[in-house]
């Protein structure tokens, strides 16, 4: 049986830095993670080549390949936000849902191939995708009510507004930590497992846990992506929603 | 407990870079093809009505030109029945004219035929008479002479007949 720091140090296959990169700017000094930052890029160049997969040559009348497979997440998501708000008014946070899903899906798989880790295992990243929905939220508040949208705050009555303002601030914090805590777990379920049950199990059959558990963080991964975007989109259509 | 650094300024730059890479390479091409697509398909439905409506004016107007057409053929049956039946009519009873006329010329001869005969049978009575007159009074008469005379006479007049 090995620690997880131990499987932790043996998974470490690429040579991924523990200690953060400094980089100092003026008189602060900014930590980066490599690993998660490593791992984003590499996501990104994957969402980039499949979207560029899927809108290269496309065809009207015979869609076939990525093209199908983009075509039905976009469809998928924006059936979503067309019954959630106005289409009108949706289509501007369409292509960032869309973008969420993607992104999302893609970071939560790509953990799941040994040695890598997912970008959303870190609570950096998921905050920072919370952080553009809570921006968001104003923006589309703002776009389409004016500085009535504040309003809200007083609603129904004066004494709401902390429950108002606690509401608000629980949106990003949520979004933040069921993903990263769903696919962090993940993550080290799938080293705990390694490590307690290295060794000689895999001639036994020990294996079997693992492909178990690989399943269901797949299974786990595409949940979460699909929770994000939807969770978004009805902050979203909360904000812009006529008579509220 | 948990330490927030500057992965996180990191990660929203990485996501709206990838968001803006994204939107424009991919999804001004991806939502003009859905929007193409599914004016085309408005188009081919709004079409396709349009031609079925089309049909159905045309079929009505056909269904109403031929039930005119079936109307004018019975009349024209009909008209040619009746006409069928008329000159029937007409051939019977100038049939029966002919027959008439026909059965009175013939009757018209038999009646001039008789008369002719009767006419020629006069007169070989009279020049029989007379041939006989002729021989009585050549020849002496004996009864037997008579008797064989009249004989004569009998069997010439019945040769006549």
């Amino acid at each position: 049986m090995l620690s997880l720091e131990e499987v932790e140090h043996q998974l470490n296959f690429w040579g991924f830095p523990h200690d953060p990169w400094l980089v100092t700017v003026g008189n602060t000094q900014l930590a980066f993670n490599p690993k998660t930052l490593i791992m984003t890029w590499i996501t990104m160049v994957l969402v980039a080549v499949f979207f560029i997969a899927a809108t290269r040559n496309m065809s009207m009348r015979r869609p076939k390949g990525a093209q199908n497979v983009l075509e039905m997440i976009f469809e998928f998501i924006k059936g979503l936000v067309d019954q959630n708000m106005d289409p009108k008014k949706g289509a501007s946070i369409l292509y960032l849902v869309v973008t969420y899903m993607v992104f999302i899906l893609f970071s939560n798989l790509i953990g799941l191939v040994p040695t890598l880790g997912s970008p959303t295992a870190d609570y950096n990243t998921t905050l920072g995708l919370a952080l553009c929905t809570f921006v968001m939220i104003y923006v589309m508040g703002l776009r389409y009510k004016g500085l009535g949208y504040f309003k809200h705050y007083l609603k129904p009555f004066f004494f709401f507004l902390p429950i108002n303002i606690i509401e608000d601030l629980a949106k990003p914090v949520t979004l933040t930590f069921r993903l990263y805590g769903n696919i962090y777990a993940g993550e080290v379920l799938i080293a705990v497992l390694l490590g307690l049950l290295g060794g000689w199990t895999h001639v036994f059959g020990g294996f079997l846990a693992s492909l178990a558990w690989l399943a269901f963080s797949i299974f786990v991964g595409c949940i979460q992506a699909f929770i994000f975007t939807m969770l978004s989109i009805a902050y979203f259509s909360q904000a812009v929603s006529e008579g509220h | 407990m948990l330490e927030f650094n500057a992965t996180l300024l990191a990660q929203i730059a990485d996501f709206i870079i990838l968001l803006i890479f994204l939107r424009l390479v991919a999804y001004k091409p991806l939502s003009k093809l859905l929007a193409n697509r599914s004016e085309h398909i408005a188009s081919n439905i709004a079409a396709a009505e349009q031609e079925r409506q089309e049909a159905q004016q045309l079929k009505a107007g056909y269904e109403a030109e031929m039930r005119r057409a079936r109307g004018q053929a019975q009349d024209i049956v009909q008209k040619a029945t009746k006409a069928g039946e008329d000159q029937a009519l007409e051939i019977i009873e100038s049939a029966k004219n002919e027959a008439v006329r026909i059965k009175d010329a013939a009757l018209a001869e038999i009646a001039r035929e008789k008369q002719k005969a009767v006419v020629e049978l006069r007169d070989q009575v009279a020049s029989l008479s007379v041939l006989v007159a002729g021989k009585i009074i050549g020849k002496k008469m004996t009864d037997q002479i008579q008797h064989s005379m009249i004989k004569d006479f009998i069997k010439e007049a019945g040769e006549l007949q």
